[in-house]
């Protein structure tokens, strides 16, 4: 790669080149896959940053063309076959839950837009509290919640995030409630157990430890960034 | 000569727009949730003040506000002699001192509402252990009347 590049990828992306310093770029990043890819990423991140404060535009994939064989392609293709069959198989197994993932999508794709007069109730919980006595209230409150409405025919939708101190509740070492957590993701399909990457990442260098997260929970990058992103879409937003 | 006058002018701009987002400050019609479920009498106490604070700034009759209670939140409506009736409370923060701060927020227009949830869970009794609840100020579920708020458009703030 080239010196200064990532500097002229960043003037890329904020749209600040000239059209000759543009055009040199975009002939680089055809002869240099890497450079495509970071441009691309850069990009990505961009627009992550960009979810706070605006409706996310569709996000571009970033798969950038190499000159594969064909028969490298064929190869590839017969891989995807094989794992589609066998995610196939074991979905049909375990309780289908694809919205699940769906919805957790970091980059926010594929997710039908949520508006605050729909007929569906979101609510997204943000958990901070180190107290998981409190923790386990609120497990209670949102079982009692999901089953109220599941009873009545009620559309529901619930995330709980948790966050910096809240994370405990998610770790496998610490959390205290780990089979009520098991249970409640196994019966509701409309539950969503999140945590926080940031958190996770801080928490590991300051304890020099390998955090394990329970497998009922997606990790999504920034707590704090999604719980805007949740209200911004007209969930409720509630903190515990 | 001229630098001074630019600068002069400048500081009568700046004068100028302070004196109009002052005169823009006097807020619209406000719609509010506060949420306690924590049962620290301190914090309550201090969660009573930012709404009576609130009031100050913007005017009861401005002002649409609530406070959903639920969970150990209920502490601050407990009477200090149901205590020993309710062992899944630690706290009873109805004292004297705070019922007077709750009726004055409650002749202001603020409505206190209760999770009947959490009295059934606790096994609390409404007439004989809260402090100044009628049935109507009993909601069905504090988080489902957080959410329904939410979508009414309340704003939503928790002390």
């Amino acid at each position: 790669m080239r010196k200064n590049d990532d500097l002229e990828i960043n003037a890329f992306v904020d749209g600040e080149l000239t059209v000759d310093e543009r055009m040199d770029l975009l002939a680089a990043m055809q002869r240099d896959p890497d450079l495509a890819r970071e441009a691309c990423e850069m990009n990505n991140l961009k627009s992550q940053l960009q979810l706070a404060y605006a409706n996310p535009p569709g996000l571009a994939a970033c798969n950038v063309a190499r000159g594969r064989s064909p028969w490298l392609t064929i190869a590839a293709s017969f891989v995807m076959l094989a794992a589609g069959l066998l995610g196939g198989w074991l979905l049909g197994n375990a309780p289908a839950n694809p919205e699940r993932f769906v919805m957790l999508d970091a980059q926010g794709r594929g997710q039908a837009p949520a508006t605050a007069d729909s007929p569906e109730t979101r609510i997204v919980f943000h958990l901070t509290n180190p107290d998981q006595a409190v923790a386990g209230e609120l497990l209670d409150d949102v079982e009692q919640m999901l089953s109220a409405y599941q009873r009545e025919g009620q559309p529901l939708r619930v995330e709980i995030v948790s966050h910096g101190e809240g994370l405990d509740l998610l770790r496998q070492r610490l959390s205290q409630h780990k089979g009520k957590i098991h249970q409640l993701a196994e019966k509701f399909n409309n539950l969503t157990f999140v945590a926080c990457k940031n958190t996770i990442d801080r928490v590991q260098v300051s304890e020099g430890i390998e955090i394990n997260i329970l497998p009922e929970a997606e990790i999504i990058e920034s707590g704090v960034n999604h719980v805007v992103k949740r209200q911004k879409e007209g969930w409720a937003y509630i903190r515990v | 000569m001229r630098k001074l006058t630019s600068l002069l002018v400048a500081a009568l701009m700046v004068f100028g727009m302070a004196g109009q987002s002052l005169a823009a400050a006097a807020y619209d019609k406000q719609k509010v949730v506060y949420h306690i479920n924590y049962d620290n009498p301190k914090k309550q106490a201090g969660a009573l003040r930012n709404i009576q604070n609130h009031i100050n700034a913007v005017g009861a009759e401005n002002l649409d506000l609530k406070v959903v209670l639920h969970g150990n939140g209920l502490a601050l409506l407990l009477e200090p002699d149901a205590l020993a009736r309710v062992p899944k409370f630690k706290h009873a923060n109805a004292d004297d001192q705070m019922a007077a701060k709750i009726d004055g927020l409650k002749s202001q227009g603020v409505a206190f509402n209760v999770c009947a949830n959490t009295i059934k869970g606790r096994k609390v009794n409404r007439e004989t252990d809260l402090y100044n609840v009628d049935a109507g100020d009993i909601v069905p579920s504090g988080v489902a009347e957080l959410a329904k708020l939410q979508a009414q458009g309340y704003t939503y703030i928790k002390p």
